[in-house]
């Protein structure tokens, strides 16, 4: 088996797409593309991550549709690869194990999604077809539903108060408010969401504990990156980033099936996996971004994937921890909450960010001392197909 | 209009499962026989959803997670309005939402 | 020598009849006028830390609100152009005296307008909701002005019901689902369009501590920082109207 290194990585601003999905992917792969610097070798492979394509945007078929946007017609051969919200992070462990097993050398790897192309009422549903169909989707379930009935869980046996999820959720506005890319760059404060006079109807309930700005926005966006073989990686223009593990794990569909429904059995299982084909532990990681569609999930995914003890993660957060300048930064580009979550792309845009940290592109949110290696949680589902990403600066 | 919730029991060592899965959680059996899902059991975890898709005219509903004594756990709508954590419920079969004009029911838990 | 051009502009051509005849005309064309209470200004803190000030517009204000609707008029997104020309012919009409009894609340943020309600009194029991516009998006002005329109209503021109309908499916979940307003199907609402839906003096305060929000009184610094109105920038309003921050997953 070969390395993969990252040589480029690529992306759109998020929020309402102004162009069509397939434009905006082909600009993220384009800017991938030119940020490499692929002179006049030949894209091997494409694969797409999306995850309603066929629903909200009657397309299906997305790779083939980019192949033939962006002319790569007939060498390049192309997948999509849909893996609910993990599907970015899917694409890119495809994309690994082609380029990994000598099958391709250069492969393009774009996850983009636009969903803002239907209203709110069809987003939240399409989402929620993720659930099991009889046990929970005819209910009503919807994936705040299932944070919030986990959130009340979590929140009883681990001492979390509602101040702890505001305090994510005004990280991460803090942190994507400067990102240029960022869906929501608008700073929140505790006393406007939770503490003031006007808060509580600043910040209705979504699903029980959990508030408006507890939840992810509905965004649309495109990112992309371009893999090589860690021995080709040096004839690029940037530096290189290694993939150093990747791991995946699933759970139950139906999140009452779990023995102990606040444990996020496929979150430690995939980052046990990604450290161990890396031969790293979490000590050893300078910047994470965690799959916070949920400000509950930055805090439970945390604690899972080992950089804080279970039910200890608020109190890193309390202590700062978390913050850019912290011990250990997480989602210092504004995570889900604020940079936007366009669910297949999400994956991908995750390996963008944690690329940037890790050359020094990060500008105004880059974290300091130069971060050598990174952590990415891509998590589908509620928590039932998990893809754990670690990755190391340099080749 | 289903009367009854089905939950599988397992015809070889007679575990029940629900949802039902292709193969029996404990020993790997595939022959069923459907058992209603119903009984009393207790709330381990509830929300109030406020952010409904679009065919719900209601402000909110009420869902939960419920520890049955029949030893499985199933979610469905809460008919309380006050619920707390760790309370007895006893299950019933209601209709709890209708997709594209037809009525779908399934599992209701009251207060005990 | 040919005659002069009649000019309806200048004053100086017209004779004292003339003069007299316009007036009687105007005050034929002009509406009598229900005496209204006045909306005591409030304070709400937004979700960014920001304070936005709730008060009454003055006529001598619609031009300023015109010139910030006009451009979006031609926006379609949300129903924004829908409620923007339909506001701006209400608005125009009020401040040339040809809709009766109408009233404008607008919310400012640091001087600049971020949203802008209004509605009239049918009569002295009955109110009208026109419309509600947001110009600042993702911090829930809309919900806090809906609100106020509907406070103003209920408790400063002491009214029985409000009769509203929406234009958009944000606004009809918003306002029929959440408060919830009851429907009233046999009232033809003014703007036309779907049967009315009311708002009731129970309805409104059984929903009161949930959706009504703001402290009064505003402080005189705090009330004068939202005089003059200002514009907001044209270009971050129309990307924030863009990519709205309403829906949550």
């Amino acid at each position: 088996m070969r390395d993969v290194a990252i040589v480029g990585v690529g992306s759109t601003q998020f929020g309402r797409a102004q162009w069509s999905l397939l434009k905006m992917m082909c600009e993220a792969s384009h800017d991938a593309i030119t940020d490499a610097g692929i002179g006049e070798r030949k894209i091997d492979a494409v694969y797409v991550g999306n995850m309603g394509a066929p629903r909200n945007n009657r397309m299906s078929g997305l790779s083939s549709g980019l192949v033939d946007r962006m002319n790569l017609y007939p060498h390049t051969v192309s997948e999509t690869i849909e893996n609910g919200p993990a599907s970015g992070a899917s694409a890119i462990k495809h994309g690994l194990h082609s380029v990994a097993s000598g099958l391709c050398d250069l492969v393009l790897v774009c996850g983009g999604e636009r969903m803002r192309e239907v209203n709110n009422f069809e987003a939240t549903e399409f989402v929620s077809f993720l659930s099991h169909r009889y046990a929970e989707y005819v209910y009503g379930v919807t994936l705040p539903a299932l944070a919030g009935m986990f959130t009340r869980l979590y929140m009883e046996r681990y001492g979390l108060e509602p101040k702890h999820l505001a305090m994510v959720a005004i990280k991460n506005h803090e942190n994507g408010a400067k990102n240029r890319k960022a869906h929501v760059r608008i700073p929140i404060t505790m006393e406007g969401i939770l503490t003031g006079p006007d808060a509580l109807n600043n910040n209705p309930w979504i699903a029980e504990p959990l508030r408006f700005f507890d939840c992810c926005p509905v965004s649309d966006g495109a990112s992309a990156v371009l893999l090589a073989p860690a021995e080709m990686a040096k004839e690029f223009k940037k530096t290189p980033v290694l993939v150093a593990g990747m791991g995946q794990a699933t759970d139950s569909q139906a999140v009452q099936d779990r023995p102990d429904p606040t444990e996020l059995t496929a979150v430690r299982m995939a980052a046990e996996r990604a450290f161990a084909m890396a031969k790293l532990a979490p000590k050893d990681i300078h910047v994470a971004e965690l799959h916070d569609a949920f400000t509950i999930l930055e805090i439970a995914e945390s604690e899972e994937c080992g950089f804080f003890k279970k039910g200890e993660g608020h109190k890193a957060l309390e202590r700062g921890e978390t913050r850019i300048g912290g011990r250990l930064p997480i989602n210092p580009s504004g995570g889900l909450k604020s940079r936007g979550h366009p669910v297949g792309n999400t994956g991908v845009s995750q390996i963008v960010e944690l690329v940037l940290q890790l050359r020094g592109e990060a500008g105004d949110y880059q974290v300091p001392n130069q971060p050598r290696h990174g952590f990415a949680v891509n998590f589908g589902g509620f928590g039932n197909n998990v893809v754990a990403t670690v990755l190391k600066r340099g080749v | 209009m289903a009367k009854i919730v089905e939950a599988a029991k397992c015809v070889k060592c007679g575990k029940i499962s629900y949802p039902m899965h292709f193969y029996c959680p404990s020993c790997r059996g595939t022959r069923f026989e459907p058992v209603p899902v119903e009984g009393e059991g207790r709330l381990i975890t509830w929300t109030r959803v406020y952010a409904l898709p679009l065919d719900y005219a209601v402000l909110y509903t009420t869902l939960g997670i419920v520890e049955l004594d029949m030893g499985v756990r199933a979610t469905g709508q809460l008919d309380i309005a006050e619920p707390k954590t760790g309370q007895r419920v006893r299950a019933r079969v209601g209709k709890v939402r209708e997709i594209n004009g037809k009525d779908i029911t399934g599992l209701v838990f009251g207060a005990v | 020598m040919s005659p002069p051009v009649y000019d309806w502009d200048a004053g100086e051509y017209l004779t004292s009849e003339e003069e007299r005849m316009i007036d009687e005309l105007e005050a034929m064309l002009r509406p009598p006028v229900l005496p209204m209470a006045p909306y005591p200004p409030k304070a709400v803190l937004l979700a960014s830390g920001e304070t936005m000030v709730v008060r009454q517009a003055s006529i001598d204000e619609v031009d300023t609100m015109l010139k910030v609707i006009q451009p979006l008029s031609w926006l379609d997104r949300d129903f924004y152009d829908i409620v923007a020309a339909r506001l701006f012919a209400e608005l125009l009409g009020w401040k040339t005296y040809r809709v009766r009894n109408e009233y404008c609340l607008v919310g400012v943020v640091d001087g600049v307008l971020a949203g802008i309600v209004n509605g009239r009194l049918w009569d002295e029991k009955h109110g009208v909701s026109y419309h509600t516009l947001t110009l600042k998006r993702g911090l829930r002005v809309g919900s806090h002005l809906f609100a106020s329109k509907m406070e103003h209503h209920i408790e400063y021109l002491g009214q029985d019901e409000v009769w509203v309908v929406a234009e958009s499916p944000i606004g009809h979940r918003r306002w029929m689902i959440e408060y919830p307003l009851d429907k009233k199907f046999e009232i033809q609402h003014e703007l036309g369009g779907a049967p009315s839906y009311v708002l009731t003096r129970e309805t409104y305060f059984k929903a009161k501590s949930r959706l009504v929000t703001g402290t009064r009184p505003v402080s005189p610094e705090l009330l004068a920082s939202s005089y003059p109105l200002r514009e907001p920038d044209l270009k971050v309003m129309l990307t924030q109207i863009e990519d709205t921050l309403e829906a949550r997953l």
